[in-house]
């Protein structure tokens, strides 16, 4: 699948989906006017090729400074995607980075990663 | 109205929300872009007095949420098409202050009586929750997807009731048989 390279704007995230190399990484702010419809050609691209993956290794890294309610729901399903991925049996690596000083972003991280069973997940804070 | 009142009112205005502490006031339509617009000026205002780098993230926060309670539900609105485009412009309240150095963020608009009683009972519902319930909540809502009528994600509310470190409330007074005038107050 072609890659995906989005330059991240005031109001929507950077997309960085290399899916060949199965690196991925969200970053910036996110309270776009239609979040749907930001979001669902990426996720229906990224759910369609995690789907498909067997034995691989994937790396996703969440690098926000802000994102909204609704951007929130969209980060849920991604985190639920990535660990049916690895539950079908590939390695998939999740890094949640916040600004050091960022104790709200901090806790963001850790309440979407307490549903994760499979997938592996680190906080990496940034000084 | 006389020549005189119209002078006088800003100035009457402007009194009143000086003794609310107010900062900054919005009244009048609100759209997306507007919306983008005045918070980041609220960004870059916090910045500048030197504001803790959490509770500038935080008002951010609440005022995103709020400003779009507005633009998604406001039930003041004016809507029609312009050269074949569909324009839909709904009317509420911002106002950020701070009272003996504590900052606050309240929003107002008009709600039609039908949602008004949900909404009161709704947010009622938030307000006798403790932090690990309304965590519970929160994801409980993102994982099953929103009540009806949300347009968003549904958690608006129980964002602002996580994140209002001082305490929400709110409140609902009669504008006219079929609408009410819906305020909630964030403080930090």
């Amino acid at each position: 699948m072609e890659a995906i390279h989005l330059e991240a704007t005031k109001r929507t995230p950077g997309i960085a989906f290399d899916f060949d190399a199965n690196r991925f990484a969200i970053s910036g702010e996110s309270y776009p006017e239609d979040v749907n419809k930001f979001f669902a050609p990426l996720v229906q691209n990224l759910e369609q090729h995690m789907e498909r993956l067997e034995g691989a290794t994937v790396s996703f890294r969440f690098d926000l400074i802000y994102f909204n309610s609704t951007t929130a729901k969209i980060l849920m399903g991604l985190f639920e995607t990535l660990d049916r991925c690895a539950a079908a049996g590939n390695q998939v690596n999740i890094t949640w980075a916040y600004a050091a000083d960022d104790s709200n972003m901090q806790e963001l991280g850790e309440e979407f990663s307490e549903d994760l069973e499979h997938a592996r997940f680190d906080m990496m804070k940034k000084e | 109205m006389s020549r005189n009142t119209s002078r006088n009112m800003l100035p009457a205005i402007r009194e009143a929300l000086l003794r609310e502490g107010a900062i900054t006031c919005y009244q009048g339509y609100l759209t997306e872009e507007l919306l983008h617009a005045l918070a980041q000026t609220l960004r870059t205002a916090l910045a500048l007095e030197e504001s803790p780098a959490n509770e500038s993230r935080t008002l951010f926060t609440l005022f995103v949420e709020q400003a779009q309670n507005i633009v998604r539900y406001s039930a003041a609105s004016l809507s029609g098409c312009i050269d074949g485009e569909l324009h839909e412009l709904r009317q509420g309240m911002l106002l950020f202050g701070r009272r003996e150095g504590r900052p606050y963020l309240a929003c107002g608009n008009a709600v039609a009586r039908p949602d008004a009683a949900r909404l009161e009972a709704s947010l009622a519902r938030l307000h006798s929750l403790d932090a690990p319930a309304l965590k519970m909540l929160h994801k409980q809502i993102l994982k099953e997807g929103p009540p009806p009528g949300s347009k968003g994600a549904g958690v608006g509310f129980i964002d602002i009731a996580r994140l209002a470190s001082g305490g929400f409330d709110f409140q609902f007074l009669d504008m006219d048989e079929n609408h009410v005038f819906f305020v909630l107050t964030a403080c930090f």
